[in-house]
């Protein structure tokens, strides 16, 4: 037994120590990587996947590039004045002429975003065209519709030129491009988007705001009274919580419509006149009451579960130092839940900015948010490069906020308990 | 590539639906009173081929596509709206099919070749009886006089039907509608109209928020699908009237999906489209057989609707009665999809501001 060591140490096999070992490691590295495959490849293709297509989505334009892709190159030449050369009506009526009825279906729904009117026009046109034998096209084809003669139409192709573009982004602010892809205002009478975004963030931070302000007592009682009473009051807290939505949203309708609870309780205590009950339903005030009430939970628990680590010996002991209550409360308890407000806060806002079916119940004619919109135009105009640009754009808020929050509070100051 | 990894992936997906696709076809619709009229009219009444399974789904074509280009169609027959029907046909994904037994019996012509005719639903004004003990109001331009008929007033928040009822109200005839529409003026003028209730209305989205807004004096009328108000009426008693003026008349179709069980789905879709089988689903919902043949049966079998205490007669309830039709209009889904979008937003910023 008295062999010496030369060269590295062996394992029984004859395998050298280090590459058994790294041998081992790998495998547990392997091992280890399986165990949480199935939850990667969830998120990606849950998550990741569908998100980075929304923000492709959101900048493809080449619905129409595809099917009319001649027509974009003669259409360059065209000064954007009058109505275009022979050449371009040629090119088009060709094009459409020949294509399959799939693609243009497609096309003439992008076209439609830009200007009304095009999905009938090409789907008129198709049919017609099968008639016309020989030229000149532009004559025969503004005979078969006079829209062909019509300038705007044409000129609305301009903003389609390129394989990508920004105009749903443009379209999510109230701008648009012109004819010659200068950005330019959205029509007076659509301007909708900017009203409806500072509609959302007005109805977000109110609501955020309201939740905090009530939220914050009912917290400070469940964290600080008896096991008892505090249980009786998490159900009070937690009941509605697990009622559906639906239903606490149509309870809400019946308690604050005009001839609802809320107003016959005020009429009967002779408060307000019969006829000039309050209007608290089907609109703005009352989506931020519903959504209020519907959200509370989430600032109520991340307060809660933070207030209730906070030992009360911190203000006792500020109290016994001669700090006045107001002051010790200032200085010492609400340093220390600082955590839960602001999880509370960031929970709360970002559910609140893209909420949807409550404005859409009890919005009524300007409770409308973002979230409306995008369930609009995701079912009936099925333009979903501008839902995606809507969405896009929430997502960045969110992102900058919590960027924002970082930089203030530092995200490690979170808790959720 | 993309098209690849989708294709997988919804097939994926569809692969878990397998199991229910021994049943010979698959019948899609939107649930509730609606189907149950078509189980009762159609599906009950079919002996010429195998089982049918019925399920129920929220309108849109997301799913019918997804199975269409995974070409793993487990769906054969849908229940559709018009825009649907367009643009499903346009796109390939239904099947052509042959329209000759009904195409001169229809109210107005099929909007694409892949459709067989179901009803018409309607959006139509109505009151309660109590509201109005002295003068009741009897049209369009009533609904819109907040003089002579003071109180509130229900109305949905989009702008489908509201445009076309804002014109008749303002003096266009119901027959001239889409072509005052189809001008930048007549748009103006719908609202201008619009404008002179826009005080006086309370919003509602959910089809059986206005019966409520009615009943409970929230509002002294309303606008509201015809099929809500008279189920109302028909089987809960309420006392409520129609105002039968610039009705809107929306269609409903039943198309076959490519690449399902074709040849079974259309010969199902041939029963549930002739003239018999179009009355039979009046006797279970008030809605309004396309056909006009259909019309002339139910009026020669009254009392025509089921209820649990008796038959009752039906042709009051129904939107296609021909004097209803003659004050209707009947909505022109081509305009909607090209229109649709802009007048829409113009209508949410009408709402807003």
């Amino acid at each position: 037994m008295n062999q010496t060591v030369s060269g590295p140490i062996l394992t029984s096999d004859g395998i050298p120590l280090k590459v058994s070992l790294k041998k081992a490691e790998r495998i547990n590295k392997i091992r280890a990587f399986l165990l949480v495959l199935p939850l990667l490849a969830f998120i990606l293709i849950t998550f990741l996947i569908p998100i980075g297509d929304m923000l492709a989505r959101s900048i493809d334009d080449r619905q129409i590039n595809t099917v009319f892709p001649k027509t974009f190159e003669v259409y360059k030449k065209w000064d954007r004045q009058d109505l275009p050369s022979e050449e371009v009506y040629k090119t088009m009526f060709f094009e459409l002429k020949d294509s399959e009825g799939y693609s243009v279906g497609k096309a003439s729904t992008r076209m439609n975003y830009s200007k009304s009117g095009w999905k009938s026009l090409l789907k008129k046109s198709k049919r017609k065209f099968k008639k016309i034998e020989e030229g000149p096209y532009k004559e025969k084809m503004i005979a078969t519709d006079k829209r062909w003669g019509d300038p705007e139409y044409w000129k609305a192709l301009g903003q389609m030129v390129d394989p990508t573009t920004m105009g749903y982004y443009l379209n999510a602010v109230d701008l648009k491009y012109d004819s010659n892809k200068n950005v330019v205002q959205q029509k007076e009478n659509r301007r909708i988007y900017n009203k409806t975004w500072i509609k959302t963030f007005k109805v977000s931070i109110l609501v955020t705001f309201f939740c905090l302000l009530l939220g914050y007592p009912i917290s400070y009682l469940l964290a600080t009274l008896p096991m008892k009473y505090s249980n009786l009051l998490m159900i009070c807290v937690l009941l509605p919580f697990w009622t559906s939505l639906l239903v606490r949203t149509v309870a809400w309708m019946v308690m604050l419509q005009q001839k609802g609870v809320f107003n016959n309780l005020m009429v009967m205590a002779g408060l307000i006149a019969d006829e000039n009950r309050w209007q608290l339903m089907y609109n703005q005030t009352a989506v931020i009451i519903v959504m209020t009430q519907i959200l509370l939970p989430f600032m109520v628990l991340p307060l809660y579960s933070v207030m209730k680590t906070i030992s009360p010996t911190y203000m006792r002991a500020a109290l016994n130092l001669g700090a006045s209550p107001i002051h010790a409360f200032y200085k010492i308890y609400m340093p220390n839940s600082i955590p839960g407000v602001s999880a509370g806060c960031l929970l709360v806002f970002i559910i609140a900015i893209g909420y949807y079916i409550t404005p859409e119940l009890v919005g009524g004619k300007d409770g409308q948010m973002v979230g409306n919109w995008i369930a609009y135009h995701l079912k009936t105009t099925l333009n979903w490069g501008l839902c995606a640009a809507l969405g896009a754009i929430l997502l960045a808020v969110m992102t900058v906020l919590y960027w924002a929050y970082n930089k203030i509070v530092g995200i490690e100051n979170i808790k959720l308990g | 590539m993309r098209k690849t990894i989708k294709a997988a992936f919804f097939g994926l997906i569809s692969m878990a639906f397998v199991g229910s696709a021994i049943a010979d076809i698959t019948f899609v619709s939107w649930g509730g009173a609606y189907t149950a009229s078509q189980q009762k009219a159609y599906i009950d009444t079919y002996d010429k081929g195998g089982s049918i399974t019925v399920e129920n789904y929220n309108g849109g074509l997301g799913e019918i596509k997804a199975q269409v280009e995974a070409g793993n169609v487990t769906w054969d027959v849908v229940d559709v709206l018009p825009d649907q029907a367009i643009t499903g046909c346009d796109e390939g994904l239904f099947a052509k099919v042959d329209q000759s037994e009904f195409i001169n019996d229809l109210v107005v012509p099929p909007v694409s070749d892949c459709v067989v005719p179901q009803i018409f639903w309607a959006y139509t004004a109505f009151y309660d009886k109590a509201a109005f003990p002295g003068k009741k109001p009897k049209n369009i331009k009533d609904f819109f006089d907040v003089k002579k008929f003071p109180g509130k007033r229900g109305i949905h928040t989009w702008a489908n039907a509201l445009i076309e009822m804002a014109l008749v109200a303002d003096g266009v005839k119901a027959s001239k509608v889409y072509d005052v529409m189809s001008t930048p003026e007549g748009i103006d003028r719908a609202f201008a109209k619009l404008d002179e209730i826009k005080d006086h209305v309370v919003f509602w989205s959910a089809g059986s928020k206005p019966l409520e807004l009615v009943s409970s004096g929230e509002v002294v009328m309303s606008l509201a699908y015809n099929g809500r108000i008279g189920a109302a009426i028909l089987s809960e008693g309420k006392n409520f009237e129609y105002i039968w003026d610039a009705t809107v008349l929306e269609q409903e179709y039943l198309v076959a999906i490519k690449g399902g069980n074709e040849a079974e789905a259309l010969r199902f879709m041939a029963h549930a489209s002739t003239a018999e089988s179009n009355a039979e689903q009046a006797k279970y919902i008030p809605y309004g057989p396309m056909r006009k043949s259909s019309i002339n049966i139910i009026k020669k079998g009254e009392p025509w609707f089921i209820t649990d205490s008796g038959n009752i007669d039906i042709m009051p309830h129904m939107p296609t009665d021909p004097k209803v039709l003659k004050r209707a209009v009947i909505a022109d889904p081509f305009w909607w999809a090209d229109n649709g979008a802009e007048v829409h937003e113009r209508f949410g910023a009408w709402k807003g501001s």
